[in-house]
């Protein structure tokens, strides 16, 4: 905060404004445990010595109803989250759960072996495992001598 | 029913409730879990997203018309896993509501099925007129 200003010296908003200012963007930072108005499902990336492990929050889905698939090392997975079946839409006092269809892709950081997938769906969390592909040797390449 | 159970104390601790702390001694996250409540003829139920707990991680108790449920997620992540992208974060998940005094607290039913709590909190049979004998003196 300036002490002095040249102008107008006792101008008390300018700095009321700064300050609100930086309030407000300080508030984008705290949406923590703010967890259902963001996108649906979270995912989280991890990667092991020899795999890639891709974790994703979907509670409540019927495995028959869940879809992953790998092309070009982009990893989908989408679905369709039902709401309670005998609800009526004017019975809710409160609905704050995702409801309606999903997608989700993710593009992999390197190549994969698609024949090693694998997906586990337990406690309403989704668990793929992606095997790395060996990395491939390398090539030599014969230099030809132009003429 | 008038009232809803709708009252969240979400980071508030009770003593039932184990002090959240992981191996290494340091504070575990809580999260508030997103809820659906809806109105049916026998009462109320109430959904709750619990994305890694197991009804062994669950916790469900009524207390002084207070329903608390608090589920511990468990995770088999390796030491060893890099974190390449994070959207969420691993913590356990508390919320408590109040109930109305309709709801018949010993009837409460709960279910949990793929990370997604089920609780039915049905309304309590109206009290039956009690006629009061008057004895003459």
């Amino acid at each position: 905060m300036p002490i002095f200003r040249w102008g107008q010296p006792w101008d008390p908003f300018l700095d009321l404004e700064r300050e609100v200012d930086r309030l407000l963007q300080g508030v984008n930072l705290t949406l923590h445990g703010v967890r259902f108005s963001r996108r649906f499902p979270q995912v989280n990336l991890l990667e092991l010595d020899d795999s890639y492990v891709l974790t994703a929050e979907i509670p409540g889905i019927d495995i028959s109803q869940l879809d992953v698939t790998i092309a070009s090392n982009c990893l989908t997975i989408k679905g369709t989250r039902l709401p309670p079946g005998e609800a009526g839409e004017d019975a809710f006092r409160r609905q704050e759960r995702f409801h309606g269809p999903w997608q989700r892709k993710i593009q992999l950081p390197d190549r994969i072996n698609e024949d090693g997938m694998r997906a586990d769906y337990s406690a309403g969390v989704l668990r793929v495992t992606l095997l790395k592909a060996p990395a491939s040797a390398a090539r030599q390449i014969k230099v030809n001598e132009g003429p | 029913m008038t009232e809803s159970p709708d009252r969240t104390q979400p980071h508030e601790s009770t003593s039932l409730i184990p002090a959240p702390e992981n191996a290494t001694g340091e504070p575990r996250l809580l999260f508030n879990p997103p809820i659906d409540i809806y109105e049916t003829p026998d009462g109320l139920v109430l959904y709750a997203d619990l994305p890694g707990v197991d009804s062994e991680g669950l916790d469900l108790q009524v207390q002084n018309n207070r329903l608390t449920l608090f589920g511990r997620v468990t995770t088999d992540v390796p030491a060893s896993a890099q974190m390449l992208h994070q959207e969420y974060h691993i913590g356990d998940f508390l919320r408590s509501f109040i109930l109305s005094d309709e709801v018949d607290h010993d009837r409460i039913q709960a279910k949990l099925t793929n990370g997604v709590l089920r609780v039915e909190l049905p309304r309590a049979p109206r009290a039956k007129p009690r006629r009061i004998e008057v004895s003459g003196g």
